[in-house]
């Protein structure tokens, strides 16, 4: 407990060592270095661009993207296929009543028509 | 050159007005990086970066604060970011190490020397840079700014976007905790 006062007395130096303290400056051609490191950055633009890409959350989304779409097209050309069909199925039945049509109206004799 | 004036010709791409900002501000960019990173070659790499950001994203700076206060603000989010990626990186190769890979740990780092303290008083100064380093963010931040770059209560409050109040108590707790610190270190000591 003796020391004590001189340990406070130390404290109080140490905390007061920073007053009066200078600024420190970088070194010399700060500005040129900047510069360099400006042109890099651009330089390195697709770089950066690659590099978000290929973060694994970017890349995840990206992925679950994809198969979000995949799986809606493929919807989309089942529900396609299936009104084709439906589509196909209604032609064939137009289709035989004009063939129908077609057998009926081939029996007509027009040489022979009876003119009014 | 008046401030706005400089911050506008950027805006429009003129490198000779980024010249006089980086002129300009470099010496408080720098000081701020080192007061928090206790590097030198760190604290350059960082004022570098801010510049960088500087003339990048100019047009996302509206005119509300000072120029400085917005400079102050880059360079204390970088020196925090790259403090943070440093202790990743020593926890990593901790990590690494306790499966017997080989990595370079510096548990201990040397006693940082800032060039700026008068020569008598460098022991003594090593000894708190040591103490602020353990300090929290917001207390060490405050404190840096005060005590080495000489800004005033109220410029703290605006670069930290707090109350007087809120840096008066951190100041005040930094004080508390650096009082503590060292009064362990010097009893251990002797």
């Amino acid at each position: 407990m003796k020391q004590r006062p001189d340990i406070n007395q130390k404290v109080e130096e140490i905390l007061q060592s920073l007053d009066g303290m200078k600024q420190a400056a970088p070194a010399p051609w700060f500005y040129t270095r900047v510069m360099a490191k400006l042109r890099k950055d651009e330089k390195t633009g697709w770089m950066t661009m690659a590099s978000f890409l290929s973060r694994p959350a970017v890349a995840i989304a990206g992925l679950c993207i994809i198969l979000v779409m995949n799986a809606v097209l493929l919807l989309k050309q089942d529900n396609q296929v299936s009104t084709a069909q439906a589509y196909a199925n209604q032609d064939g039945q137009v289709m035989s009543d004009n063939e129908a049509v077609a057998a009926s109206t081939s029996s007509f004799d027009y040489e022979n028509l009876v003119q009014p | 050159m008046d401030e706005r004036l400089l911050v506008e010709q950027l805006k429009q791409g003129d490198e000779a007005a980024f010249k006089i900002i980086v002129e300009t501000w470099q010496n408080m960019v720098y000081n701020t990086a080192l007061g928090i990173v206790q590097n030198a070659e760190d604290a350059e790499d960082i004022a570098q970066e801010v510049f960088v950001q500087v003339y990048q994203s100019i047009s996302s700076f509206k005119g509300d604060s000072k120029f400085s206060t917005w400079l102050y603000r880059i360079a204390i989010t970088k020196s925090l970011d790259h403090e943070r990626h440093k202790k990743r990186k020593k926890r990593f190769a901790f990590v690494k190490s306790l499966f017997g890979e080989e990595s370079q740990i510096m548990i201990h780092p040397p006693d940082f020397n800032h060039p700026g303290v008068v020569m008598d008083k460098k022991e003594e100064a090593a000894r708190l840079f040591n103490a602020i380093s353990r300090l929290p963010e917001n207390q060490r931040i405050a404190f840096t700014l005060h005590k080495m770059e000489g800004l005033s209560y109220q410029e703290v409050s605006d670069v930290m976007k707090t109350t007087i109040s809120s840096v008066e108590s951190l100041m005040h707790r930094a004080r508390t905790n650096l009082k503590k610190t060292l009064t362990d270190q010097l009893k251990e000591k002797k």
